[in-house]
């Protein structure tokens, strides 16, 4: 079934298609649509899930996490300074092994108070422990919410789906519904593997000393490598029933690329736009795109960047005092790349607070990606007029 | 050199779980021990039924209807208070006045609940009369709310009953006093049937000490004397006596009340701000004329139910505030109004309302062809032995209505100020205890004190279920006679909703109708009205102490109700806390 719709509805109908039990969510812009449309659908009746008002994000996830303990399949949306609010009870989701699923729209932080897109509010939880998806279109967002929730069941980690403000939240594009029945062969029930049984119960979250607290933090770890294989297992089922898939990394015309550029998010789509420009040029461009932030990429990035002469990362976002947290990522994988095989990287910052990215600014990064023997510095700012 | 690679998991079988779970299950760890108060379900009284004459169990009423249990509901409701349909229409419902959800959004619209209850309970088949248990027989002077309540319990006591009425119909009050448009004479007719269907036996056109003297009452074992105040009080309007222009206006009531239709004038004066004077003003625009209400003090004084006042106001009485008559004005030996004196309000007198004082040299000529007067009506109680104390002109009587000669118990209007069907009900059924009470002793039992305060609902009147001990359908927990205000309830979980008011007729063309004014509810409606209530003190099972136990030491019981684990209740309060309707209490007892 196509539509057209908002990005934000195409996570409330992924969480519907999903048969989700329990949502608990405090309204943010520009995330509210997400759960204004789930709280239709639990109010007609559409969704038999049951919706739990709450005074701020911070009750939301714990309310979440009970929720989660009890069994159920539950979900949540926020934005910007809601997941930051929500920072504790994020570790406690991913330290408890829960498969909460949670749509972040990308909003960047206040002050100066703003409610427009960039990455830094997501990227801020980076070390929370729980799994981040990146998405490009509508059709990513619906497709990803699906098997977020696959995702985290088989893992036991909590997913966060990421998609930018504005740019994919509120503007419509035709998305395809899968049909029910199709998501219920590819989403059963969910079974908990750590459940709160009220006939034997159990405390959690209880104290740990310090003889088993690294277990716990290897399990997790182990966990997290292990999602690398199941998200391409979940990807395998997604495509032999819908036939879209979208890898944790994609890359795009990068096969005999002599410079790629990485990106993650909605600048994808306007870097796809360039580099089919410059290739019918004759230019010998790529792009590679970066899904899958948590569990990091890692040895994907390193096959697909070793070897190439020059990479351009493009960083919706920043680490102060540092620069754009992709390339740090990035850089960080391809230090053991042999040193002849290592590209030049340059890094830059750029589309804060939800400036646009055009064209034009792609092709000037491009540009001077090429003209410059190396990167004068760490952190190349787009832009910038004081 | 250890041979193990310190990088590598080591597998020594400790088995460490993903998760921060504690091994063993929390049941070892009997957290009650830590608690210094404990929660008791303890169902209490809803301000409601505290605040009704009648002692109607309307918390548990509105529970059943809730439970989807509507003719449970209706038939509690009747055997607190034999004429709900009546009552539905007439009463002044004080219930609502005292309800909580007015501190929400709006009371509930009770008196429309009883009424719909009181007619689904006319429409359907009478019970059967009760059985005759005891072999003692008692007098009920007047067929009044008062003497039919009376007469309705003590026949379901057991005791044979008779019932003496002056006039040719029996009702008092009811039929003489309140207008069909309020209460239509076939509800009226089918209500007493039922209740005289029920082994009661009703003498009309029989006035005690007229037609039969005082005497003739000895012959039974007690009496209950509700004979009403039919005298209208003296208007002091100077001229009026033996003028036929000016009338008390409750004589001019039982008149088109008994079918006649005199006729006033084309302009009326009703002087008097109660319910008397509201009746005569809309019968009066009834018969064609123009109607102005004369009234010594303002609209905030008026004793009349407001909403009385307010279908006057709205079908066309005019209304003169502060003002009093005076003197009869003739003209060449012909009525043409009345003198008035305006007035002002002075400091509160005993009644606390503030006293109306002249305004010296402000007089004023009102024209009328009739002057209703309905400033109150006194007691004829001259058929009474003089053994019966009275007191300003109203019969001395004990709580359960016993008079200063034994066994002649009374109530109604004689005996109560102010004076109201429910508080004639509530007599009615008080003296009946009391009856029951004092015969029952006399026969010898072993009766001891009666135990009023264990038969109300708070400070308010005393329930039959009770007494009768007649199976209350409503499973209470521990009960206390505590009312519940509204800073114990917990508003947190309740929904505004809008309250249901009575559908009214047109009142823009009446003259000449007599049809009721006000039509109620649906049943549909009655029904969504009934599911407002908020069950103040009353467990309706909604569960909420349950969900919020954090040591999920709440269970449910089979029979519905809840159970706690004290061995795991630590003490919290949050059962207390969360509970909307005030029905769980932290104690110390029993710790």
């Amino acid at each position: 079934m196509k539509k057209v719709m908002i990005g934000n509805h195409a996570v409330s109908w992924g969480v519907l298609r999903s048969r989700v039990e329990v949502i608990s969510a405090y309204p943010i812009t520009p995330q509210t649509q997400i759960v204004e449309a789930l709280s239709d659908m639990v109010a007609d009746g559409s969704l038999p899930a049951q919706y739990i008002k709450v005074e701020s994000e911070h009750s939301a996830m714990a309310a979440c996490i009970g929720a989660s303990i009890a069994g159920t399949r539950t979900f949540t949306a926020t934005s910007a300074q809601g997941l930051a609010l929500m920072h504790e009870m994020l570790h406690w989701a991913a330290g408890g092994r829960l498969p909460v699923v949670m749509a972040d729209v990308n909003r960047a932080m206040a002050p100066g108070w703003t409610i427009w897109t960039d990455q830094n509010d997501s990227l801020s939880q980076r070390d929370t422990g729980w799994i981040q998806l990146y998405c490009e279109t509508n059709q990513e967002v619906f497709d990803t919410t699906v098997q977020a929730f696959k995702l985290a069941e088989a893992v036991n980690l909590p997913v966060m789906l990421v998609l930018d403000a504005f740019f994919l939240s509120h503007t419509s594009e035709p998305v395809d519904v899968t049909e029910q029945e199709d998501v219920d062969r590819f989403l059963p029930r969910r079974e908990a593997t750590f459940k709160m049984d009220t006939s034997d119960p159990h405390a959690f979250g209880a104290l740990v000393r310090p003889d088993a607290y690294t277990e716990m933090r290897w399990h997790q770890q182990e966990a997290m490598r292990e999602a690398r294989d199941v998200f391409r297992e979940v990807e395998d089922e997604w495509e032999a029933i819908t036939g879209r898939r979208y890898g944790a990394v994609e890359a795009y015309r990068a096969d005999d690329a002599d410079l790629l550029l990485v990106t993650s998010g909605t600048i994808t789509s306007t870097a796809r736009h360039v580099v089919d420009q410059r290739r019918a040029a004759g230019e010998k461009l790529g792009l590679v795109k970066v899904k899958m932030f948590r569990p990091f990429p890692t040895d994907e990035l390193r096959g697909l960047l070793g070897g190439v002469n020059r990479v351009a990362v493009l960083d919706r976002n920043v680490s102060p005092g540092r620069g754009g947290i992709f390339a740090e990522e990035i850089r960080a994988a391809l230090y053991d790349v042999p040193p002849d095989d290592r590209p030049i990287l340059f890094g830059y910052v750029l589309g804060l607070g939800g400036r646009d990215v055009t064209p034009a600014v792609i092709n000037d990064i491009i540009d001077n990606t090429r003209s410059k023997a190396s990167p004068e510095r760490e952190d190349l700012w787009v832009g910038v007029e004081l | 050199m250890s041979d193990h690679d310190v990088t590598r998991p080591k597998e020594i079988g400790r088995n460490i779980p993903p998760i921060a779970i504690s091994e063993t299950s929390t049941l070892v760890n009997p957290t009650g021990s830590w608690k210094y108060i404990m929660p008791r379900y303890e169902d209490r009284v809803a301000p409601c039924n505290a605040g009704c004459p009648v002692g109607i169990d309307i918390e548990g009423y509105m529970y059943l209807i809730s439970q989807g249990r509507v003719k449970e509901a209706a038939n509690l409701l009747v055997r607190e208070n034999p004429m709900p349909a009546v009552t539905g229409r007439v009463c002044h419902h004080p219930c609502e006045h005292s309800c909580n959800r007015a501190s929400l959004d709006e009371p509930v619209a009770i008196h429309s609940v009883e009424r719909r209850l009181g007619d689904m309970i006319l429409a359907a088949p009478p019970i059967p009369a009760p059985e005759r248990t005891r072999r003692e027989t008692v007098a009920v002077v007047g067929s009044g709310p008062a003497g039919l309540a009376c007469a309705h319990f003590l026949a379901r006591l057991g005791y044979g009953v008779t019932v003496f009425e002056a006039a040719p119909e029996a009702g008092g009050m009811l039929r003489l006093g309140i207008p069909e448009y309020r209460l239509p004479r076939a509800i009226l007719d089918r209500q007493i049937e039922r209740i005289a269907g029920a082994g009661i036996e009703i003498r009309t056109s029989t006035r005690i000490g007229v037609d039969i003297p005082w005497s003739d009452l000895d012959v039974f074992d007690a009496v209950f004397v509700a004979p009403g105040a039919h005298t209208g009080k003296d208007s002091r309007i100077a001229g009026a006596e033996g003028n036929e222009a000016v009338r008390p206006g409750l004589e001019f009531l039982k008149e088109v009340n008994a079918g006649a239709r005199p006729d006033l004038g084309s302009r009326v004066i009703v002087v008097g701000g109660g319910n008397t004077a509201m009746d005569c003003a809309r019968s009066a625009l009834r018969l064609g004329a123009d109607v102005t209400v004369l009234y010594r003090r303002t609209p905030r004084e008026m004793p009349a139910i407001p909403l009385e006042v307010r279908e006057a106001r709205d079908e066309g009485v005019g209304f003169e505030f502060l003002a009093a008559p005076m003197a009869v004005v003739m003209e060449d030996g012909r009525f043409t109004g009345i003198t008035c004196q305006r007035m002002e309000l002075g400091e509160p007198d005993e009644s606390g309302r503030r006293r109306p004082v002249p305004i010296e040299g402000d007089v004023f000529f009102a024209p009328a062809d009739t002057v209703l007067t309905a400033i109150g009506e006194d007691c004829d109680l001259s058929f009474l032995p003089e053994s019966v104390r009275t007191k300003w002109g109203l019969i001395e009587v004990d709580p359960v209505g016993e008079s200063t000669s034994t066994p002649v118990f009374a109530g109604g209007d004689a005996v109560d100020m102010p004076r109201s069907v429910a508080d004639a009900l509530g007599a009615g059924k008080r003296a009946a205890i009391g009856i029951d009470h004092y015969l029952r002793e006399k026969a010898g039992e072993a009766v001891g004190e009666l135990p009023l305060g264990a038969l109300r609902f708070g400070d308010g009147n005393v329930s039959a279920v009770r007494y009768l001990e007649d199976g209350d359908p409503i499973p209470r927990e521990a009960p206390v006679n505590e009312v519940v205000t509204w800073d114990r309830m917990n508003p947190h979980h309740f929904h505004l909703a809008p309250r249901h008011e009575d559908h009214f007729h047109d009142a823009t063309d009446l003259r000449a109708a007599f049809g009721e004014t006000n039509f109620g509810l649906s049943e549909k409606e009655a029904i969504e009205e009934a599911e407002r209530c908020l069950n103040c003190g009353v467990c309706n099972r909604c569960e909420l102490c349950l969900i919020f136990c954090p040591d999920m030491a709440i269970s449910r019981r089979e029979d519905g109700g809840f159970e706690i684990d004290m061995r795991y209740c630590k003490g919290c309060g949050l059962c207390a806390a969360e509970c909307p309707r005030g029905a769980v209490t932290m104690t110390r007892e029993g710790i």
